[in-house]
């Protein structure tokens, strides 16, 4: 008896399915990321493209960005609101591609905080998660340099990719309301940053403290937007002069930051920031204390040979543990220039 | 200042207080400063919040048109550096401006326009620590001020400490500078603290503790006053009659030896992490320690015991050498080589400072000349200390350091002359008084 037609089409079926499976888990990451954009890129229209589209190595484009509103400080590239849903979710699917499913949450945490001002603003338009920006400098690929960027108000992720590595330096990552209830959850974007950081202070023995708490008040970033290829003086507690516990405590704080970006570009980037250890430093400035459930009120700053990580409560609003800005950069590879470099 | 307040309360009124997004009655400072070999280049940006705006608008447009002329750009600047105040090692600098940039004036009406200022003082030549200080009261009643410097570029620059009062309106800068004379040119020079398997790095830390007694002149005169006395005698409570000279050498030895083992011991369990100490109170505990010896120089309060003296105050001059090693930011086993090369380096410089001071010592105390040598001597020393236990218990400013600095940059010369005093009122002395023990010339040339 011959084998019947609907047999081969089934065996058809599963060869394509098993093989696509078996080629997807192949893939890699920038593969993925490389496939997330050209799809995005073929839904837009020729005009379109060429807003989304940059050089590489546009520096006026990589440093358009900042904590402040769209509507004060112009971002360039495609906003949300003039895309239509098919797009807007391709956009989406790319960033999502591009960070872990915790980072990825991050930002529509951030994104949602933005649109709770929004509304509860009386429907401020300068605010709502419409109001982002993405854009794409040098053209995705598996083996070139390019990069993508996504932000607006209280975000800005600055995205490098050079063959399988992936930098997410200089990101901004903030929050205001730094604590609001979704859907009768509470939320707290940057929560665990700030909760982290605080365990680790109490963690520390009074002569420790003496050296991680700075004696002055520190009332916003150092390194904020615009302020790219500055390293300043480290200070505060060095590592060296913690125990292992404290130090796998402050590692883990540093992975808020590190594990934004997709699982394989982050174990490569804490694998950079752990051997790094000890040579990294702890500073705090302002209360050593918090109301349970709600944001510190300090500043505190992570420093080290391939980072700065900074966490500044802001006035604005009266609340300080409501409202936060972060920075996180590394002063040899921000935009991915050390592994661009020639 | 009242109309501010209600501007700011009238601001966060109409945008609601959770949207808003821009800086308020705050008038951001923040500067950055970064060190050079000869002169310091200081960054300022400066932010004046949505309330506090119209006021900084106001006192930058002088004519109020309306428009912010080239003129009036660099009139604010100048007034903005007229509000600051920078020195280097106590003395005032005058910074030069370099460049101002000024937002448009709707960009500051909504708290966004950021002014830049930059300017450059040149650095006179100073020693290898020296001390910067930046005061900004620019606006100081809404200022909110940050101030930071950057890691050096120039990599024989090592910032050491940064102090700053609550405000960040006063912020202090230690630094370390190898000097070019001791640099010769192509040579690693503090570059090889980095590098450290090579010799090089050695020589640089052996050196940079030879500067360290050299330039540290609170632990030298702590050795000095406690040196004063030796080649004396106790009569009753009080300093007589003089040593043999083969007893002066022994006490004198005595005294550098125990001091040496004192500070190695604290400084190699400070250093390698053992003991943590902060440096304040050990500073304090240094003055006090000088105090202690000048006294002693004045009356016996411990004859015959200034080793164990020196040995016990040595250790607490360790934990402050351990500290200045502990700013060279180096690795546990190139901690054990640093030691070894700072320690040598100190101990060189010591017995340099103690071979070039004994002959006049040995040689004075013969004569009557010496009473007013040691009172004078351990005056200047006890009043020194009291200075530094007054700048480092208290905060007070006192012209200490600039008097102590000032005798210690003529260090060559005062010991030479010391000697050719204590050479020709010895041979007056031994001219006119029978001395009870002949001191035979040789046994003076070879120290």
């Amino acid at each position: 008896m011959s084998v019947s037609p609907m047999r081969k089409i089934h065996a058809a079926i599963a060869f394509v399915l098993v093989s696509s499976a078996l080629t997807t888990a192949a893939q890699t990451a920038t593969a993925r990321i490389v496939t997330a954009a050209n799809t995005f890129l073929s839904k837009l229209d020729e005009k379109q493209r060429q807003s989304v589209l940059f050089a590489f190595d546009d520096e006026k484009q990589r440093a358009r960005w900042s904590n402040l509103p769209v509507s004060m400080v112009a971002r360039a590239g495609l906003g949300l609101k003039d895309l239509n849903a098919d797009q807007r979710a391709a956009a989406m699917a790319l960033v999502s591609s591009a960070l872990s499913p915790r980072g990825f949450e991050k930002v529509e945490q951030i994104m949602e905080g933005d649109e709770l001002l929004k509304t509860k603003g009386g429907n401020n338009p300068m605010f709502g998660k419409d109001l982002y920006f993405i854009s794409i400098l040098g053209k995705p690929s598996e083996k070139d340099p390019w990069m993508v960027q996504f932000g607006g108000h209280h975000l800005a992720l600055n995205i490098t990719f050079a063959g399988e590595r992936g930098v997410l330096t200089p990101t901004l990552t903030a929050a205001q309301p730094a604590l609001y209830t979704l859907d009768g959850k509470t939320v707290r974007p940057l929560g665990q940053e700030s909760d982290k950081a605080l365990a680790l202070l109490n963690a520390l023995d009074e002569g420790q403290r003496k050296h991680a708490v700075l004696g002055f008040q520190t009332a916003d970033l150092v390194l904020g937007p615009g302020q790219d290829g500055k390293t300043i003086q480290p200070e505060g507690l060095k590592a060296t002069a913690m125990n292992e516990k404290q130090r796998a405590m402050l590692l883990d704080l540093i992975s808020e930051w590190a594990n934004i970006i997709h699982e394989s570009a982050a174990a490569a980037r804490m694998a950079e920031l752990k051997a790094d250890i000890n040579e990294t430093w702890f500073a705090w400035s302002g209360p050593t204390t918090a109301d349970p459930g709600r944001n510190i009120t300090a500043y505190y700053r992570v420093q080290g040979p391939h980072l700065v990580i900074e966490y500044a409560p802001q006035k604005l609003g009266g609340d300080l543990s409501m409202h936060v800005h972060t920075m996180y950069r590394d002063p040899t590879n921000d935009y991915g220039r050390g592994l661009t470099a020639k | 200042m009242k109309a501010r307040l209600i501007a700011a309360a009238a601001i966060g009124l109409v945008l609601g207080v959770p949207a808003s997004a821009h800086r308020l009655d705050e008038y951001l400072q923040a500067t950055i400063l970064s060190v050079e070999k000869d002169h310091v280049q200081v960054s300022m940006r400066l932010i004046p919040g949505v309330a506090v705006s119209s006021a900084v608008i106001a006192s930058i447009d002088s004519n109020g048109d309306g428009v912010i002329s080239e003129a009036e750009k660099w009139d604010h600047a100048r007034r903005v550096l007229s509000d600051l105040s920078l020195s280097v090692d106590g003395t005032g600098l005058r910074p030069r401006l370099v460049s101002v940039d000024f937002p448009q004036v709707e960009q500051m009406k909504e708290g966004l326009g950021e002014i830049h200022i930059e300017f450059i003082a040149d650095l006179p030549p100073g020693g290898p620590r020296r001390r910067l200080i930046l005061e900004n009261h620019h606006e100081s009643r809404s200022a909110a001020y940050l101030m930071n410097c950057l890691v050096p570029r120039d990599r024989d620059i090592r910032i050491v400490a940064q102090h700053r009062n609550e405000q960040q309106s006063v912020y202090q800068l230690d630094y370390v500078q190898a000097d070019a004379s001791l640099v010769s040119p192509g040579s690693e020079g503090w570059r090889g603290v980095h590098r450290w398997t090579s010799a090089v790095g050695f020589t640089s830390v052996f050196r940079l503790g030879m500067r360290h007694i050299a330039e540290g002149t609170d632990h030298l005169l702590f050795l000095l006053a406690l040196l004063l006395p030796a080649p004396l005698l106790v009569v009753g409570s009080r300093w007589a009659g003089f040593a043999s000279v083969r007893r002066s050498l022994v006490r004198i030895l005595k005294i550098v030896t125990a001091f040496t083992i004192g500070h190695s011991i604290t400084l190699a369990l400070a250093a390698l992490g053992f003991v943590r100490v902060p440096g304040r109170p050990i500073e304090v505990l240094i003055a006090v320690s000088i105090l202690v010896s000048a006294m002693h120089a004045l009356r016996p309060l411990f004859p015959g015991r200034e080793a164990g003296i020196a040995a016990f105050f040595g250790l607490i001059h360790g934990l402050a050498f351990a500290t200045t090693l502990g700013h060279l930011g180096l690795g546990r086993w190139e901690r054990v080589c640093g030691i070894l090369a700072f320690n040598l380096g100190i101990e060189t410089m010591q017995l340099i400072v103690v071979a070039a001071i004994m002959p006049s010592l040995i040689l004075l105390s013969r004569t009557r000349a010496y009473g007013a040598l040691r009172i004078g001597g351990a005056l200047f020393a006890g009043i020194a200390s009291l200075g530094w236990i007054a700048e480092r218990l208290l905060g007070a400013h006192t012209p200490v350091d600039i008097v102590v600095n000032g005798v210690a940059h003529h260090a060559v010369w005062i010991a030479a002359v010391l000697f050719l005093i204590s050479l020709a009122g010895w041979l007056l002395t031994d001219q006119q008084t029978a001395l009870s023990e002949p001191i035979p010339p040789p046994a003076l040339t070879r120290t």
